[in-house]
């Protein structure tokens, strides 16, 4: 789920002891607009980029952008944890990244439109504090010169 | 963590959350629980309808006059055939049988891989080191060499990419063209059943075992990190 039950003893350990960050207190912003008036872009912490852009190192919490009119086959992945399966993103990037599927979305008039880039970063990172003060404000003051309304953050 | 970040900035976010434990911790301003395997965030590969169901249920939470919201994924669709977690090497045996020309092995695969890239329009996961394919066998020397204790490095590597980082991604993409080699054999295969393959009856799978063993034994926490990264 992956339910820890149903885990491998090892990614269990992994995950029980992951230093995951304690908030008492949510940021909340609510959208101006209806899901069809907005401008969405994904952020995703899949480690994924252009092929070709600066590949992601371990720890690494510098982030990459990906205009959206880069084609799916172009988009390449190089957090490579085995914690994950990379087959499914092997197959079908919107298994992560759900491009295409947004695309229909806006196609039906479900959903606004796509704001000129998404975002990425590597997930799974035990020490946040440069994308806390950072990169993370970094995204934000981007997406917000970019006219997004709503992200979407999508993990591996 | 992220989510908070971006509503800082004035942005709504809505996200989706594979570990319920570590979420209902961080406290994001809203989230969707999702039943799926660690690299299975949307559902499943090619299912867009599944796909569509996820994201109505993530992007539904912007309605929300509150949060933080956690909400579950109301289906429990987990992918029956796949684990949540692949198996790891450490938990797969590792077949005596298994060919000991790795080189050999490896131009194999690349003829697979090479069918992979025909019938998938070009998209791959391997490139990340820099090397094309039809070099692979030199990265395959490299890496025994590396792995018999040998003082070795490859002109391809970029100057300021430490050698323990570049082993990675070498081990990485050896990884890309065996599993996308095997998935344009069998299709229908899914992760586990390539990880036990890969790990269990592959030269490629013994050599990165020993690879991860020589980074793993240093004191360098780089090269740690690759071990870890690498097999485990």
């Amino acid at each position: 789920m992956p339910r820890l039950d149903r885990l491998p003893q090892i990614s269990r350990n992994n995950l029980l002891t992951f230093p995951a960050q304690v908030n008492d207190t949510t940021p909340f912003v609510r959208p101006a607009k209806p899901l069809a008036a907005c401008r969405l872009a994904i952020v995703t912490t899949a480690g994924l980029h252009r092929r070709g852009d600066r590949l992601f190192t371990p720890g690494d919490q510098t982030y990459r952008v990906i205009p959206s009119e880069t084609p799916t086959v172009d988009i390449v992945q190089s957090h490579t944890s085995i914690g994950f399966d990379r087959v499914p993103t092997m197959r079908d990037v919107n298994i992560s990244f759900p491009i295409d599927r947004l695309r229909e979305l806006i196609a039906r008039g479900e959903l606004g439109e796509l704001g000129p880039n998404g975002y990425s970063f590597m997930g799974a990172q035990r020490e946040v504090a440069r994308i806390m003060n950072e990169t993370g404000p970094e995204v934000g003051r981007r997406l917000r010169e970019e006219g997004v309304d709503v992200a979407l953050i999508t993990p591996t | 963590m992220l989510a908070r970040a971006l509503e800082q900035a004035g942005i709504a976010t809505t996200s989706i959350s594979l570990v319920r434990e570590h979420t209902e911790k961080v406290k994001p301003p809203r989230a969707l629980f999702v039943p799926f395997p660690f690299g299975m965030a949307l559902g499943r590969p090619n299912d867009p309808e599944l796909q569509h169901h996820v994201l109505r249920a993530v992007l539904d939470l912007l309605t929300e006059a509150r949060g933080p919201v956690l909400r579950d994924f109301p289906e429990d669709s987990e992918p029956g055939d796949q684990p949540a977690a692949p198996p790891q090497a450490s938990g797969i045996t590792a077949d005596d049988r298994a060919l000991d020309d790795v080189a050999m092995e490896t131009t194999q695969m690349r003829r697979y891989h090479e069918r992979w890239l025909e019938t998938n329009g070009g998209r791959t996961h391997f490139g990340l080191a820099g090397i094309p394919a039809t070099r692979f066998r030199g990265v395959v020397r490299f890496l025994e060499a590396f792995a018999e204790g040998q003082e070795t490095d490859m002109a391809e590597r970029p100057p300021d990419m430490p050698l323990a980082n570049f082993i990675r991604y070498c081990a990485d993409d050896l990884k890309s063209l065996y599993f996308e080699g095997h998935l344009a054999m069998k299709s229908a295969s899914g992760g586990d059943e390539i990880a036990r393959w890969f790990w269990g009856e592959t030269g490629a799978g013994r050599l990165l075992r020993r690879v991860r063993d020589r980074l793993d034994a240093s004191t360098d926490q780089l090269w740690k990190a690759a071990a870890f990264g690498i097999a485990r």
